[in-house]
């Protein structure tokens, strides 16, 4: 037992060693539940090759989904006295850890997280700016004229906004008709209800040329509405279809050069580097008067969708 | 000719030695009996026997000259072979996969197994024993315990060419045994014997020492007190040795006539398992239930219990109820129980003999009626464990730590928890001592001069004669007759089971 | 040696995890504000792995607690988002939670399903009922009554024992009432010693006139509420509901429970002793953060440590 307890010491302190840095540098801790995400890593990525410039102790933690433990881990880095803490989660639901660290005066900032009065910032995409992009994308496409079909998701706030953007932009030319605004079940991923959807609206409008495009607010019902349109033997009638996210699938399908044409594409690095910037900046002692900095996301076509 | 000399052998737990200096051996061909009290070392000399406890301090010697005894492997290459108390078989295989399961199975082409050479292989070992009422395509569970440990003993004649037996060492096999069932186990005892291997044969029952065994080895306190010709000692001079003292193998003498007064009728009482049973109770009385191995001498006591539903017919105690609707029911009446199987059915082997003792009557020995109170409780246990003469080093021992005596001692301090009214007692000896026996037998009695009603069973018909008043004989799980003891003889109740 | 590890070694470890930390923490580890958080942080965790104990003391398990914390949760959100008062909603989810446990203890007790396989099956149905009851969305925002989410955030002051800012939190009280009851109940009623004897042998109990089922099928019921309570534990720290957030406690309280039973001679779960389970899995996770180890790092480390203490309690046992 006693060699036992002396492995586990050594181990202990080798993992110790593993992740303490120089003992003067500023420590920051990035907390997330959401690390083993795609997107998530691609933030951390951004924002470790700019701490690491700046030469930050960063210490990123993992609670696994769950969202609670995320609290307790700003308590903790709270009482271990960082200099500034890194949320990547809904700061209403972590809003108890959140007034431990005001209290505190840590500064909190969030990634990606959505706007709250107790984060000093939040750096994301402009989802009004991305709606923006697809609609008017589809508008130009189709020369300001034609019956489109837009999938939205009112329920989930980030998503609302991109559909009321598009319903703007549509409804600034008089020749364009929304003839359909679906909202599909998304428990399978949104997909397969989709194109159930799409097969039933294909059927309502069987003349060619009756419907000119797809407004999809996000990829997963643009590639439903897709296979759909392929499948009803429609490809050709060059009905556009837009998505947003740029997802691996939707960025196969753009590639492919069918009617999945655009997509948008956030840049995820981009809000990892930029909220290192925002730390940077809050370190040095400047107040921030934004509630939110948005980096600009990328438009992905058939163009330029091997350059990404 | 000497086959087998074991000396010296010492074993200690801590301080206590559960073995001290002792000596066994062992002739070829004879049957070798050992017997000692619960405690007196029997069980650790066969584990030691065995490989599986390693002694402190031992020599052996086969045919004169030393061997190593340091593993099961060594006992095996001795060709020692072992028929535990405790069956263990795997009761969900068949019973030929259960006779061949220690070997390697027969396969075909390296990989399949041969099922049919797994089952000539079971026959072959059926054979050798002369049973030929056992098919060894049936799960084993189904047999009767006696079946059961026929193949058990099966298992042990199908063991590798490279090391034949020449010693069975038997703990306690007619323990779970009919009457019949033993003489069958005898016969082939008697034919292990006449093919030049011995036996080492452990039992409580001193009939089958005096009837089976050609020597007797005495154990007491983990020491050798003496090995003699059964044909030069008597019953008496066993049980002098084993004991200490001197305790006569007979039964207490009753203390009073029980009363006139009425306990209970049975009217035409028909359960799932038994039918016919027609009789009445007085308070006080001893009655015997008797039979074959499992006639329904257990149902009838689970009926009283309420653990057998009534189907028809009638009970009435005197105080006008019927009987009880489940256990739980049966113990608020003072209707007190104490199981076959020990272990299985009777303790939490892990708990301590308080947790066990009181189980029953949590209620009545707590405060405000909500809260336990582990005092009333000690109290209350250790005035029991006096009463039953319990052997135990504290009240929270737990009860695995006892042996077996002992243990049913728990079973019964827990039965007398409160003075029951009526005392359900399925087969109580079994795996006993002979004195813990003579202290429950004359627990019994004590109750039954206090008014306490008892139902007792038990393949040991000299006890039934000796402790009831009256038998109630079961045939085929109907009630055949109901005799009273006195002038009664074993071989007479014998006949009625088969008549 | 061996058997004082046996019995101790759990006790003995932990300590020494708190001595480590200790000497690598010395400014923030033992200070008042640290164990107050870590009170609180592990009180939900606490709560589902006490009343996990009390099923265990049968021998039985239920698999179910993190999806009835995340329905419970879910469904006094629901009663929050329309209208009703804060006590309707605590009493929905904790009907929810007995009604889910006694249907668990009666698919265990009466039909006779392995309570492995029945709660399996019912941890299955209470995360699909969540989903169903909340459309798979985070309950949220407006919906939850400030009053609730409060509890989480508040306590009592320490002014008194002159720590002003620091207040001992409403989780923390709440964990150790339930501590308290569970041991009552389980240690010193006669119904918690019937339940061991369960544990020690069914038939046996049975026969001794224990009423095994009814007995079983309570305590299921019992287990239910107490993972309702944590579920609304959970809610109120996070200030909103989702149909998954509960799911990780099941594990943990099962992982805290053995823990605890290597402290017992007999290896019998004891509520005490799961304390110390739950404890060390919430001081590691406290003081692997604030040491900076990597969170993979920490969860091999975590789990190695379960494996340890259950080892080395079990290599004790073989060979005394």
């Amino acid at each position: 037992m006693r060699k036992l307890m002396k492995s586990m010491a050594v181990t202990l302190a080798s993992a110790l060693m593993l992740a303490a840095g120089a003992q003067a540098a500023e420590k920051v801790a990035v907390i997330t539940p959401y690390l083993a995400q795609p997107g998530t890593q691609f933030y951390l990525e951004g924002f470790q090759a700019a701490a690491g410039e700046k030469g930050w102790d960063v210490n990123v933690i993992d609670t696994a989904g769950d969202v609670a433990a995320v609290i307790s881990r700003i308590e903790d880095a709270v009482n271990q006295n960082v200099d500034a803490i890194v949320i990547n989660v809904d700061p209403t639901q972590v809003a108890a850890g959140l007034e431990v660290a005001k209290q505190a005066e840590i500064p909190v900032i969030g990634m990606d997280s959505g706007a709250d009065a107790l984060l000093v910032t939040n750096v994301t995409s402009n989802g009004y700016a991305m709606a923006a992009e697809t609609a008017t994308y589809i508008a130009d496409r189709i020369g300001g004229k034609g019956n489109v079909v837009m999938f939205v998701f009112d329920p989930f706030p980030p998503v609302q906004i991109r559909g009321v953007i598009a319903d703007a932009v549509f409804g600034n030319f008089p020749d364009i008709e929304v003839i359909d605004r679906v909202t599909p079940d998304v428990q399978d991923g949104g997909i397969a209800d989709s194109r159930a959807k799409m097969e039933a609206i294909l059927a309502a409008h069987p003349e060619k040329g009756s419907i000119a495009a797809v407004w999809a607010a996000w990829d997963q019902p643009a590639l439903g509405a897709l296979q759909a349109i392929e499948d009803a033997g429609r490809a050709d009638e060059g009905i556009v279809i837009t998505g947003i996210d740029a997802n691996p699938q939707a960025r196969e399908a753009i590639a492919a050069g069918g009617n999945f044409e655009a997509s948008v594409a956030q840049d995820f690095v981009g809000i990892g580097t930029a909220t290192a910037d925002a730390v940077a900046r809050t370190l040095a002692g400047e107040t921030i008067k934004e509630r939110a900095i948005y980096v600009p996301a990328k438009l992905v076509t058939a163009a330029n969708v091997d350059g990404q | 000719m000497t086959f087998l000399k074991l000396d010296h052998v010492t074993k200690r737990y801590g301080a206590a030695a559960a073995l001290d200096n002792a000596s066994l051996e062992i002739e070829a061909g004879e049957v070798h009996a050992l017997m000692g009290e619960n405690g007196a070392g029997k069980s650790t000399l066969i584990k030691v026997l065995a490989g599986v406890v390693r002694p402190d301090d031992c020599s052996l010697h086969i045919d004169g000259s030393k061997v190593p005894l340091e593993g099961p492997d060594d006992a095996a290459r001795q060709g020692f072979r072992f028929i535990h108390q405790e069956l263990n078989i795997v009761p969900h295989l068949s019973v030929a996969e259960n006779i061949v399961m220690a070997q390697a199975y027969p396969r075909r082409f390296g990989l399949a197994v041969d099922w049919r050479r797994v089952h000539d292989k079971a026959g072959a070992a059926l054979e050798r024993l002369d049973v030929d009422h056992i098919d060894t395509r049936r799960k084993t569970a189904r047999l009767s315990t006696g079946d059961q440990m026929l193949v058990k003993i099966a298992a042990t004649l199908v063991s590798s060419d490279a090391h034949p037996a020449r010693l069975y060492v038997m703990d306690e096999p007619t323990a779970a045994l009919t009457g019949q069932e033993c003489d069958k186990l005898f016969a082939v005892i008697e034919g292990l014997k006449q093919s030049g291997a011995s036996v080492l044969f452990v039992s409580h029952r001193m009939n089958e020492v005096m009837q089976n065994c050609d020597r007797v080895t005495i154990y007491r306190d983990g020491r050798t007190i003496e090995t003699s010709r059964i044909a030069e000692t008597s019953r008496e001079r066993i049980i002098e040795a084993m004991t200490g003292r001197a305790i006569r193998d007979t039964y207490p003498a009753r203390t009073g006539t029980p009363a006139r007064e009425m306990f209970c009728t049975v009217e035409k009482l028909r359960t799932k398992h038994v039918d016919g049973l027609e009789f009445s109770l007085k308070r006080g009385e001893i009655l015997g239930v008797a039979g074959l191995a499992e006639s329904g001498q257990s149902e009838v006591l689970h009926a009283f219990l309420g653990d057998e539903k009534p189907l028809s017919g009638a009970v009435t105690f005197q105080d006008k109820q019927t009987l009880p609707s489940a256990p739980s029911v049966a113990w608020k009446r003072r209707i007190a129980y104490v199981p076959r199987e020990r272990r299985r059915e009777g303790l939490m082997l892990r708990r301590s003999i308080v947790d066990n003792a009181v189980l029953p009557h949590l209620g009545q020995l707590g405060s405000a009626r909500i809260f336990s109170s582990r005092r009333k409780e000690r109290i209350h246990t250790g005035a029991i464990a006096e009463r039953v003469r319990l052997k135990y080093s504290r009240l929270g021992q737990p009860c695995y730590q006892l042996s077996g005596g002992n243990q049913q001692k728990v079973v019964f301090s827990r039965a007398l928890g409160k003075t029951p009214e009526l005392l359900l007692l399925d087969e109580p000896t079994r795996g006993v001592d002979v004195g813990a026996k003579f202290d429950i037998y004359t627990l019994v009695r004590g109750l039954s001069a206090a008014g306490s009603t008892t139902i007792m069973t038990s393949s040991d018909l000299p006890e039934l004669i000796g402790m009831c008043d009256r038998i109630l004989v079961m045939r085929d799980h109907r009630q055949h007759a109901i005799v009273e003891t006195d002038g009664l003889t074993p071989a007479r109740l014998l006949q009625m089971f088969y008549e | 040696m061996l058997s004082l590890v046996r019995r101790f070694g759990t006790l003995i470890g932990f300590c020494a995890i708190i001595v480590f930390f200790w000497m690598q923490l010395p400014e923030t580890f033992l200070t008042p504000r640290n164990m107050l958080n870590i009170s609180q942080q592990i009180s939900m965790l606490a709560v589902v792995a006490f009343t996990m104990t009390i099923v265990m003391v049968m021998g039985d398990f239920d698999l179910s607690v993190g999806s009835m914390a995340s329905l419970a949760g879910v469904a006094a959100a629901i009663v929050f988002s329309n209208d009703y008062p804060i006590y309707a909603g605590v009493a929905a989810a904790l009907a929810v939670g007995a009604v889910g446990g006694l249907f668990n203890g009666f698919l265990v007790s009466y039909i006779g399903i392995l309570p492995f396989v029945a709660t399996l099956g019912t941890l299955t149905m209470f995360s699909g009922g969540a989903f169903l009851v909340s459309g798979g969305k985070t309950i949220f925002g407006r919906d939850i009554p400030s009053g609730f989410s409060g509890f989480a955030r508040s306590g009592i002051s320490l002014e008194w024992l002159g720590l002003q800012p620091l207040h001992l939190p409403y989780l923390t009280i709440l964990a150790v009432a339930v501590l308290i009851l569970v041991w009552i109940g389980l240690e010193h009623t006669p119904y918690g010693r019937r339940l061991y004897a369960i544990g020690g042998n069914y038939e046996a109990a049975r026969l001794a006139g224990v009423k095994v089922r009814i007995l079983r099928m309570s305590a299921f019921a019992l287990t239910g509420l107490g993972a309702a309570t944590a579920g609304l534990m959970y809610a109120s720290r996070v200030a909103s509901a989702n149909p998954t957030q509960g799911s990780g406690l099941m594990l943990d309280a099962i992982a805290a429970v053995f823990l605890g039973m290597t402290m017992s001679e007999e290896g019998e779960p004891r509520v005490f002793a799961t304390l110390v389970g739950v404890l060390i899995l919430g001081v590691l996770d406290n003081g692997l953060t604030q040491m900076s180890v990597d969170s993979y790092v920490r969860e091999v480390l975590v789990g190695a440590i379960v494996v340890l203490a259950v080892a080395s309690s079990s290599i004790g046992k073989q060979r005394a």
